[in-house]
């Protein structure tokens, strides 16, 4: 018997002593005593003895893993869910699992004492990794979502909350991977439609990964969790008895609250990749952001956040508030990096953070103002040839960047195009841009842009000037002064911008103010200009503190050094080493004593 | 976009139950939300938000789409300029339905493109061309089937181009500023002095606001104390 020889070599590790071993086997055995012999049954032997193969091939080392992490699941133990999460699962995909799959779920059951929950989890896992290392077929796409319903179902529907508690970082990755694989699945489809059309006709596909179930499994998340109602109890102060009284026993629970806060957030994702960014914006109101908001408890979380934000801003025209959301993020990865080198999620987070970079190049380049010279020197470091073309005006330079920028919008039927031509084909030419008809939005920005620009670099040369003049002197570019006149009045509606004001943290993201952006201001007095500029005086400060806090430092230095014992001494014997060196050393040793006396 | 037409007064406390919440996805709530537009059209309201959720449930249910009220909410947004709302609402209808009933004929696909270049012409503060645009012969489906019903549709037009005059503007040539609204002679006349603004030979004085009256300033540098910190502690200690 294989199989018992199996354990028996198994059993000479100790760790793995916590297993069942008795039930385990026992459940193996059952086949065995079957006194009949039929087809069904043989299958299921056949089937079984695969499986049994199939246990035999998982590491040791994976199975004394699996034992571990369920046992830290069943108890609760979240830190020790976190080191195997975040540890030990990651560790053990490196070394065995970089290129296959984890072990099947089936072939581990017998493992975790086919515990239900841990067995969801684990698929959760399981096709996380398929996602991110493997190609996801149409059956792990299927399985995926139809697992994933198992768990939200599972939390949402038993009787009053389910007693379990997770990491934070893994819950933000349980709704952040259902997004994902949702936003994969649209686009999978969107691609393979026009090559197997029959796919179309598949009634279960149309189920699956539809908008309105993941949009509901969102909702239910943020209603079931109360989240709105703790963020504005916490904004108010109440106490924890009183909070605790208005997000009832779901709300109370950190994995629901969590959970709900993170549905929020994804939310907001769902809307931006759908195309509608007031709503999307609408639906994070009473999230809070900032250094200490909640959401920086998982950098994951914080970082998708803030550039999902930083996009509606950019698209609803606000680019001084688009710039300073990218600003804070980008200051704030910069500055982890210090820390985070290594971390699994770095990869992603660098990658948004290139991409936000790309976005605050656009902002700027849209919106010329005020600028933190860290990121703007981050966004040129890597975005160098597009600046410099936008700075010459080139409209291709800021199409590169928007499609390399912009998330991979998908349509709400999940691109299965039942509706005929999109309407993209309409507005636009040149359809191969992965979302067209955004990107065609985006066209239609900027020819707003266009003369900008130069007229920006002209005035300031001027404090007044006749606009015949001006279009005298920009003939090329603009047909007379009428044209001229009407580019002013665009240049100067762009330097406007509501925007939310500095250090009023209060109410929604879509409040705000009109504001001036711009440096350059002017008005037209029936054909003359008048200009205005704002200047920024020189910074001095900065630059002092740090010189005096570094001679400081010197200073200190210096005083705490330990001074040589005999001055005399010294010097005879560096005399005296001179002189053994000979002549011409000399002078070169007094020229270094000057510099020691100095 | 401006938290007022997101959230304008006007709105009426159900529409704001409606569109604030999940109820915002039923379908049945679609007559609701029609009947709320064509009483903002009547009444010269805007409610950006709810109009949005109208062509979210469209985005969801093709079978709802009515290309009527499309190109109505369309027209409203186009008069938002220089906000974004039109380009916020073609967002929404990125794949559409080709309409099923053959009585009711869809002039979405016809007249999509030429709102879009409307559209584009306010952005630019290309009024006049705006102006022979909307006149010219291809626009008279427009004309003639949805902005006649539309109340005070040009001026809600004239406002956008007030909008951009009032920011730029200290003085401005009656010429100028007719080619811009469209208007001439005595409905000129009339219209400048419902603004309230003096008009002597030929040039309109606009009264002053924040947008028109500029001053050159130079930022001084903010020294917070806790910048200085260190440097306080040290002088302490040493």
């Amino acid at each position: 018997m294989s199989r018992v020889q199996l354990w028996a070599a198994d059993q000479e590790d100790e760790d793995l002593a916590d297993v069942d071993l008795g039930l385990a086997i026992g459940s193996y055995g059952q086949h065995e005593l079957q006194p009949r012999f039929d087809e069904a049954a043989f299958v299921a032997l056949q089937h079984q003895m695969q499986q049994q193969a199939a246990f035999a091939q998982i590491p040791d080392v994976v199975k004394r893993f699996l034992v571990s992490f369920h046992r830290a699941v069943r108890e609760n133990n979240v830190a020790e869910i976190s080191a195997a999460y975040e540890g030990g699962w990651n560790k053990l995909t490196e070394k065995y699992y970089a290129k296959t799959e984890w072990p099947d779920p089936d072939v581990v059951a017998p493992l975790v004492n086919d515990d239900p929950l841990f067995l969801i989890l684990y698929r959760e896992l399981y096709y996380r990794h398929v996602y991110s290392r493997l190609t996801p077929d149409v059956d792990d796409r299927f399985h995926s979502y139809e697992n994933s319903c198992e768990l939200f179902n599972f939390l949402l529907n038993s009787d009053g909350p389910v007693p379990l508690e997770l990491p934070d970082q893994w819950l933000w990755d349980i709704i952040d991977e259902f997004i994902y694989q949702f936003q994969s699945f649209c686009l999978w489809r969107q691609k393979s439609k026009s090559k197997e059309p029959e796919l179309e006709e598949d009634p279960a596909l149309a189920q699956t990964w539809s908008t309105y179930s993941v949009l509901n499994v969102l909702y239910s998340f943020v209603q079931k969790s109360r989240i709105n109602e703790y963020l504005d109890a916490v904004r108010e102060g109440k106490s924890a008895e009183e909070i605790a009284d208005i997000v009832g026993e779901y709300g109370s629970k950190p994995l629901y609250r969590m959970l709900g806060y993170f549905s929020l957030i994804g939310l907001l994702r769902v809307h931006v990749l759908l195309g509608d960014y007031t709503l999307a914006m609408k639906v994070v109101e009473h999230v809070e952001l900032g250094q200490k908001a909640m959401l920086t408890r998982v950098t994951a979380c914080h970082v998708a956040t803030y550039y999902y934000v930083g996009f509606c801003y950019f698209v609803l025209r606000r680019y001084a508030d688009a710039t300073r959301t990218f600003a804070s993020v980008l200051n704030f990865i910069g500055r982890m990096r210090q820390y985070h080198t290594r971390s699994y999620q770095y990869d992603q987070i660098n990658k948004t953070a290139d991409r936000m970079y790309a976005l605050f190049a656009l902002c700027t380049a849209l919106s010329p103002s005020r600028l933190d010279d860290n990121v703007l020197s981050g966004a040129k470091e890597r975005f160098n040839d597009q600046t410099a073309r936008m700075a010459r005006g080139d409209q291709s330079a800021y199409e590169e960047l928007y499609s390399y920028a912009c998330p991979k919008f998908i349509s709400p039927d999940g691109g299965v195009g039942m509706w005929g031509l999109p309407l993209a084909r309409w507005i636009l030419t040149g359809a191969d841009s992965p979302h067209p008809l955004l990107q065609a939005l985006f066209r239609e920005e900027l020819k707003g842009q266009k003369g900008a620009g130069t007229l920006r670099g002209f005035l300031k040369m001027y404090k007044t000037v006749d606009v015949r003049k001006m279009a005298a002197f920009l003939e090329g570019e603009f047909k007379g002064a009428d044209e001229v006149v009407m580019e002013m009045m665009v240049l100067k509606q762009a330097s406007r911008s509501i925007s939310h004001m500095p250090g009023e943290s209060a109410g929604s993201l879509l409040d705000g103010q009109s504001v001036s952006t711009s440096d350059l201001d002017f008005v037209i007095d029936e054909n003359i200009v008048h200009v205005a500029e704002s200047t920024i005086g020189r910074r001095y400060a900065g630059w002092f503190i740090r010189n005096a806090e570094g001679a400081e430092r010197a200073y200190d230095g210096l005083r705490n050094a330990a001074l040589p014992k005999n001055l005399k001494e010294l010097q005879q014997a560096a005399a005296a080493a001179a002189a053994a060196a000979g002549q011409p050393q000399q002078e070169k040793k007094a020229v270094s004593f000057a510099k020691v006396g100095a | 976009m401006s938290s007022a037409s997101l959230n304008p007064s006007t709105r009426p406390e159900a529409i704001d139950a409606l569109v604030s919440g999940v109820d915002r996805y039923n379908p049945q709530n679609i007559s609701v939300l029609e009947d709320y537009l064509y009483h903002q059209i009547r009444h010269r309201e805007y409610d950006a938000f709810a109009n949005l959720a109208v062509l979210k449930l469209y985005q969801f249910n093709p079978e709802l789409y009515n290309p009527d009220v499309v190109l109505n909410i369309l027209l409203k947004a186009l008069c938002a300029a220089p906000l974004p709302d039109f380009n916020l609402c073609v967002a929404l209808i990125s794949d559409r339905p080709v309409s099923t009933d053959e009585d009711t004929e869809d002039h979405v696909p016809t007249l999509l493109p030429e709102l879009q270049r409307l559209s584009s012409l306010l952005h630019r503060c290309r009024f006049p061309a705006f102006w022979s645009a909307y006149n010219s012969d291809a626009l008279a489906l427009l004309r003639d089937n949805y902005t006649v019903e539309f109340a005070g549709f040009e001026d809600a037009v004239r406002e956008v181009a007030l909008r951009a005059v009032r920011a730029t503007f200290k003085r401005i040539t009656t010429d100028r500023l007719s080619s811009y609204l469209n208007l001439q002679g005595e409905a000129l006349d009339a219209y400048i002095a419902k603004l309230g603004w003096a008009q002597e030979n030929g040039v309109v004085s606009i009264p002053a606001n924040p947008d028109n009256q500029i001053q050159a300033s130079v930022v001084r540098e903010n020294i917070q104390f806790n910048q200085l910190q260190k440097l306080i502690t040290h002088a302490y200690n040493a």
